[in-house]
């Protein structure tokens, strides 16, 4: 009872002085369905715009793959009003700086500005929201643009190849299969068409969130969202995603060679999307079993017996039931069938014990840091602002997560311990130089 | 994503750009201890967090051909103290979730943590101990030693990694600024813990480093608090390396070639001489090199990427460090583009210095450095490392308070001066990391090529 009075007080206090309550940020939708958030935060003369559509590389299919992140690339070369290049040269002549990223889930994009250059990034962005052009010169030098994104991320990472083989064995059906980047042969392939088609059917106003942060009002941004977004027609909702991933009824393995000196290794779990009650349980179970040196993982595998020289355990926020991620790179004397093992001794552990009281609260205090940190500057702000409100559905709920994590009990990471970290739920694979 | 690796370099390259609003830095107070010790206190509320910043004179420069032992000594500070062990130290640090973190880069070592307000008590004493009182514990030292090994290992599978350390030895030759600053496979693996004390009771004295506190406290309370943790610091009698030779034998051969068997991109680099922090006119000199190769539309990045579909990206950057310092263009591209990137990252920085920049990129340029620089100070884990670096580099708070007067500042005409005088000309030195076979010739046309493996040491 302490734990949890001490952290909801904690939460409390700060939310008289800090902008850390939900009544601070301000929302309110346009006529064409659009949301917008806003957080007024005065400390830098700086502002930002988040831009979260919901799209990603769930709604492709084999030929297209790939297709939502080049469409994130084409947004940068040419809108009606505001030609090739023009976006990216107004923006940084007005001091602002941009940047966008592709998720198996989202398309966002952010724009990071002097506040007085706010009605020139409303301009922008609704140019080529309402008017982008796909000329067919500028989809040719794309291309090459976005496999030297492919191929310079594959040379530099063996972590690249093993998330995308971990996420390409265990989805079989379901759309999550695939690279967000895509295959190589789609990347060449795709056609004008197909980029119509997807500006049509997943950019409109009705399918986005805004988040503004910053040096701005409201009412400023009412007024110019109401100006230059208002305008823009709704489009009738995206075809529903009618693929799921069958249950995983057993245990999956792959090799896949890359030089490199020590094997990497990874597992993935599957797990349910991140509306699904068992969210929080298995975010603090992430932590206690891979957050730190005093983590479970790091101090069994790294620390007493030197298998890996580094581990970590992912597990997000995603739309569809997605995987939990264990991976590291074996030391230059670890032999695989020890460190799996070692591995899969401590997940057996878990969920027969369960994890200890102290845990609990080092988990739940280190949630309270992650949350303090995020919110001190305003990128935090917007980006975790914006992940709640698409993934949870309300960005309140982000002010509630503490409470959510103060619920959880040591029977709750049993429970979800229990109920996914099984063998037949499991793909292990490895890139590794030597293969038979 | 868009353009991942440019946002990185600008990060890494571009730190100071300016405001449109007159971004001042806050108040803080600055003062010494008795023991020559640096203090810097700064106030800031928004969140209950406190920042801390530690900075020890010593980094890969002090290394003395012991390649990696700064950085090895900095990681073993946090492998236990005299009355914690390294899990138990941990276990303290990470319970109520705070992060204490060390490092050393090529000039310095730093210590940074970042805690909750009320836990400062205990995560200071924590920090002094850490500094004051480390046990170097030889297992733990041994075990840091091989995954560094493993990580030394990995990064010559990854050109980019490499890339820097290959040019700043090609470029410094036996000077102490191509020291890599993680070390080599043959260096690193003959350190040893006494090592690491040996330099540790070197160097890790007061007089020459400073700490900086930012957060939310209470200036006169951390003031004693920080006056009773530190006092018993004891001085020493070391000196911080003055790394001001001059720079000799970097060999006759202008082009290193690296070969990467399976490699199926050229990631390379082209540069020379550059300028130190304090350059009175670092951040003139900063604005140009925005134009030429630090933001999207760069020269650089709008005809390789933009125009071409060459790269996913190209840019350019001054590597300033205290006494001397770098500039260089870097990118990547298919093996089989490799000539026709190298030739265009050439002529786009040959149009540069023959004619420089219109009066509208100028123009633009400003307005850009001016509107990125103020989130680039806006957490108190920023503005500890700034506080930090205005210590070792010898600059204060005019640097952030007349930023934006020294970029509007900036003319047409000393645009021209500048560019000629600081963009280096001659001289220029290639490092090209990709598969030899199939650009050995290449390489030829840029010069004389000395050949090495991605697998050989840097240095």
């Amino acid at each position: 009872m302490r734990i949890i009075l001490s952290i909801v007080f904690l939460f409390m206090l700060t939310g008289v002085r800090a902008q850390l309550s939900a009544d601070d940020v301000k929302t309110f939708t346009l006529r064409n369905g659009m949301k917008i958030l806003v957080l007024e935060d005065h400390s830098i003369p700086n502002a930002n715009m988040y831009i979260f559509y919901k799209v990603g590389s769930r709604n492709e299919h084999p030929g297209i793959t790939g297709l939502s992140h080049f469409f994130e690339h084409m947004m940068f070369n040419g809108s009606k009003k505001y030609g090739p290049k023009m976006f990216d040269q107004t923006m940084e002549k007005n001091g602002g700086a941009n940047n966008a990223y592709t998720s198996n889930d989202l398309t966002v994009y952010t724009n990071w500005f002097p506040s007085s250059a706010i009605e020139t990034i409303f301009d922008l962005e609704a140019d080529r929201i309402s008017s982008l052009t796909i000329d067919s010169k500028m989809v040719e030098s794309e291309r090459g643009v976005v496999l030297s994104e492919r191929s310079t991320g594959l040379e530099n990472s063996p972590f690249r190849l093993l998330m995308e083989n971990i996420f390409a064995t265990a989805f079989q059906e379901a759309p999550y299969h695939w690279p967000v980047i895509g295959y190589e042969e789609d990347i060449k392939n795709w056609t004008k068409e197909d980029l119509e088609m997807y500006f049509k059917t997943y950019y409109a106003p009705n399918n986005a969130v805004m988040v503004i942060s910053g040096d701005v009002t409201v009412d400023q941004v009412k007024k110019l969202a109401g100006k230059y977004l208002e305008p823009i027609p709704a489009q009738p909702a995206p075809k529903k995603i009618h693929l799921t991933e069958p249950p995983q009824t057993g245990e999956r393995r792959f090799v896949v060679q890359k030089n490199i000196p020590t094997p990497v290794m990874g597992v993935g779990y599957h797990v349910p999307d991140a509306r699904h009650g068992d969210y929080y349980a298995l975010d603090l179970m992430q932590n206690i079993m891979a957050s730190g040196n005093s983590s479970r993982l790091y101090s069994a595998l790294v620390d007493k017996k030197q298998l890996l020289t580094f581990v970590n355990m992912r597990f997000g926020l995603s739309f569809d039931p997605s995987l939990l991620m264990i991976y590291g790179q074996l030391t230059q004397e670890a032999d695989p069938k020890l460190l799996e093992e070692a591995l899969f001794a401590e997940l057996e552990k878990l969920t027969r014990e369960g994890v200890t009281a102290a845990e609990l609260e080092k988990a739940k205090n280190q949630k309270m840091m992650e949350f303090y940190s995020e919110f001190s500057n305003i990128n935090g702000k917007s980006n975790t602002i914006g992940t709640y409100e698409v993934y949870l559905g309300d960005y309140r709920k982000l002010y509630d997560a503490p409470k959510e994590y103060a619920k959880v009990t040591n029977e709750d990471i049993k429970r979800v311990a229990n109920q996914y970290l099984r063998k037949s739920n499991r793909t292990v694979g490895y890139v590794q130089s030597k293969v038979d | 994503m868009k353009k991942f690796i440019l946002y990185i370099v600008l990060l890494a390259v571009i730190t100071h750009s300016a405001s449109a609003q007159a971004f001042k830095l806050p108040a803080y107070q600055k003062f010494k201890l008795k023991n020559g010790l640096t203090v810097f206190l700064m106030e800031q509320h928004e969140v209950p967090l406190i920042n801390m910043s530690v900075l020890i004179p010593a980094g890969a420069v002090s290394d003395a051909r012991q390649y990696g032992l700064a950085n090895m000594t900095a990681q073993a500070l946090m492998h236990g103290t005299k009355s914690l062990s390294k899990q138990e130290l941990e276990e303290q640090i990470e319970f109520i979730g705070a992060n204490i973190s060390t490092f050393s880069g090529l000039e310095y070592s730093r210590l940074t943590a970042n805690f909750a307000a009320k836990d400062r008590d205990k995560i200071m004493k924590l920090t002094r101990d850490i500094l004051l009182t480390p046990s170097f514990n030889s297992e733990e030292f041994e075990k840091e030693k091989k995954n560094a090994l493993v990580n030394l290992e990995q990064s010559k599978q990854q050109p980019r990694s490499m890339l820097g350390q290959f040019f700043n030895v090609h470029y410094y030759g036996d000077h102490v600024y191509s020291n890599p600053p993680s070390g080599t496979v043959a260096s690193v693996g003959k350190l040893t813990v006494a090592d690491a004390k040996a330099f540790y009771e070197k160097y890790y004295h007061p007089e020459y480093a400073a700490i900086a506190v930012v957060g939310d406290f209470n200036t006169n309370e951390m003031k004693a608090m920080i006056t009773s943790l530190f006092s018993g610091w004891t001085k020493g009698s070391m000196v911080p390396v003055k790394a001001d030779a001059v720079i000799r034998n970097t060999g006759s051969a202008n082009v290193l070639l690296v070969n990467k068997e399976d490699a199926k991109e050229t990631t390379f680099i082209i540069g020379g001489k550059g300028i130190p922090r304090s350059h009175p006119e670092y951040v003139s000199i900063s604005v140009l090199n925005t134009i030429l190769g630090g933001r999207f539309t760069s020269l650089l990045n709008d005809e390789l990427r933009v125009n071409t579909g060459l790269t996913y990206g190209a840019n350019s950057g001054f590597r300033a460090t205290k006494f001397l310092g770098t500039f260089a263009i870097s990118t990547f591209t298919a093996s089989k583009t490799t000539e026709a990137a190298i030739d265009k990252a050439v002529e786009v920085y040959k149009k540069f210095l023959n004619t420089g920049v219109t009066e509208d990129v100028l123009q633009s340029g400003k307005s850009y450095v001016n509107g990125q620089f103020p989130p680039d100070y806006e957490t108190s884990g920023d503005l500890a490392n700034l506080l930090t670096d205005m210590f070792w580099f010898e600059f204060d708070e005019k640097f952030i308070n007349n930023f934006q007067a020294s970029v509007n500042g900036l003319t047409l005409e000393r645009s021209k001066q500048l560019i000629s005088t600081y963009f280096p000309k001659d001289d220029l030195r290639f490092v090209l990391i990709g598969n030899a076979g199939e650009i050995r010739e290449i390489a030829k046309k840029y010069g004389t090529v000395r050949e090495v493996a991605i697998t050989q040491d840097v240095k």
